[in-house]
């Protein structure tokens, strides 16, 4: 018997598809097809498509994705594969790194970072920064700043003195006028993030360990 | 060999013109040789300032289009004995008639003749002012403490940064005390420390300014006047000497102005 390039498993977390990663891939695509028609499942489930050591463009991912949900029954919640490209690898390591940026960004000067950023220096009124990640400013930040550029809502800008222009976080903007009472209040080590809702918020940066206790890498301490 | 130094603000009308014709002049009465160069081609005014206007034969444009020699464009200012000379700007053509490498070798040959280069840039960041700054080997920025001024001067610090030339230092210009004691305008700390570049001195604002100008006879050639002080005091400490920063307190008024300014309330 042909031996089969499709198994699916059933988890906690709904059906995985774990799909063999040796076999051609128009192969592999046919026979994803044909298992997936088979039919047997009531209702709607979710999926979640495992590659393994199959290196998937963007493209084919979508397709396997489309050839599963064209059943109708099946929404494909994620798809996984445990190799990366070293472009991605490389684009990983940046997004996780932090740089640091010694001197004060004045009007008109864009200072852009994949990842995190420390600017040791103040950020001037029409002076920019943008980071993949957190912006965390040790001087005054009168400037703009958008954090989590890529779309990351867990981003957050924290200053020493906090009075922006404008507030960026993901997609979200927030012009600072007289309706930001809690900053004009406390303009001195606050932080900006995005609430459960969605929208930006503002807080002390003692804060932040609460909001967002991930951030914290350190280990130990007594 | 002499130094070249920029003298350029971002924002118009906070006194570049002034503050170089001022700062040359001054510079020549303490015994240096003085070239002013005017950069704002098109819009030459350096002259007119100094009361040089009459005396233009050839211009900048002559001198890098090879029509002329340098020293056959130089305009010589008879009042500081032989020490200040002008280059002007030509009036006819547009800054793009220029360009920065010209510039460069242009003041390159004046420095080995001359103590002090002062450069006069035009406002704005495009080619006039890329023309000006390449050349020169240090920048004054000069600004006035409004808002709008002190926003274009941290640009133009940003883009001066960048350039291969020293650390800019800051001349507040047209200070008017009781503004800033009522909080109109900034005060000098916040514009000093918002920038955060070397203060090289201020200027406080004085009506006759406007008149000597338009006399075409620097204020600096007035030792009483208080705006004078400020350039020379400018000018020394461009020559290494360390002189405090004049005080803004006004002088003790004399019987008869106090009594008329109790009765005038």
């Amino acid at each position: 018997m042909k031996k089969s390039y499709v198994h699916i498993k059933g988890t906690k977390d709904g059906l995985v598809l774990r799909l063999d990663d040796q076999c051609a891939y128009s192969e592999l695509v046919e026979e994803l097809e044909r298992k997936v028609s088979e039919g047997g499942i009531d209702g709607k489930v979710e999926v979640q498509l495992h590659l393994g050591n199959r290196y998937c463009t963007e493209q084919q991912k979508k397709q396997l994705t489309e050839v599963v949900q064209n059943t109708g029954k099946m929404r494909v919640s994620k798809v996984q594969s445990d190799v990366l490209t070293t472009e991605e690898s490389n684009l990983q390591f940046l997004q996780q790194k932090c740089e640091i940026y010694a001197g004060i960004i004045r009007s008109g000067q864009i200072v852009r970072s994949p990842g995190d950023i420390v600017i040791i220096g103040d950020v001037n009124p029409n002076g920019r920064i943008e980071a993949g990640g957190n912006i965390y400013v040790l001087g005054k930040l009168k400037g703009i700043a958008h954090a989590g550029v890529e779309g990351n809502k867990e981003a957050v800008i924290t200053a020493a003195f906090f009075a922006p222009t404008h507030v960026l976080i993901a997609d979200q903007t927030q012009t600072m006028s007289n309706e930001q009472q809690f900053v004009l209040k406390h303009r001195e080590q606050l932080c900006a993030y995005l609430n459960s809702y969605g929208e930006i918020s503002y807080s002390h940066v003692q804060d932040v360990r609460k909001l967002r206790p991930f951030l914290n890498t350190f280990k130990g301490g007594s | 060999m002499g130094e070249a130094i920029v003298i350029t603000s971002g924002k118009g009308g906070v006194g570049k013109t002034t503050t170089t014709a001022n700062l040359g002049t001054a510079l020549a009465l303490q015994g240096k040789k003085v070239c002013l160069v005017d950069t704002d081609i098109g819009l030459r005014n350096l002259d007119v300032v100094l009361g040089l206007e009459n005396r233009i034969i050839y211009d900048l444009v002559d001198v890098i289009e090879g029509r002329c020699k340098p020293h056959q464009a130089l305009v010589k200012d008879k009042r500081v004995d032989d020490k200040l000379f002008l280059l002007p700007a030509a009036q006819t053509t547009d800054k793009n008639a220029v360009n920065a490498e010209q510039m460069k070798s242009l003041i390159e040959g004046l420095k080995q003749e001359f103590d002090y280069v002062l450069i006069d840039c035009p406002a704005g960041i495009e080619q006039g002012y890329k023309n000006a700054v390449a050349g020169a080997d240090q920048a004054i920025v000069v600004t006035t403490p409004e808002i709008s001024a002190v926003r274009d001067a941290d640009r133009i610090i940003g883009l001066l940064e960048q350039e291969a030339i020293g650390a800019p230092k800051l001349i507040i210009n047209r200070i008017r005390k009781h503004l800033m004691d009522s909080g109109d305008t900034m005060d000098i700390t916040e514009v000093t420390s918002h920038l955060s570049i070397d203060l090289l001195g201020i200027v406080i604002d004085s009506e006759d300014v406007i008149s000597s100008s338009n006399k075409g006879e620097p204020i600096v050639m007035d030792p009483n006047n208080k705006a004078s002080l400020g350039y020379r005091n400018i000018a020394r400490r461009i020559l290494g000497e360390s002189v405090p920063l004049m005080k803004l307190e006004e002088e003790s008024k004399g019987v008869f102005a106090r009594l008329k300014s109790i009765f005038s309330k």
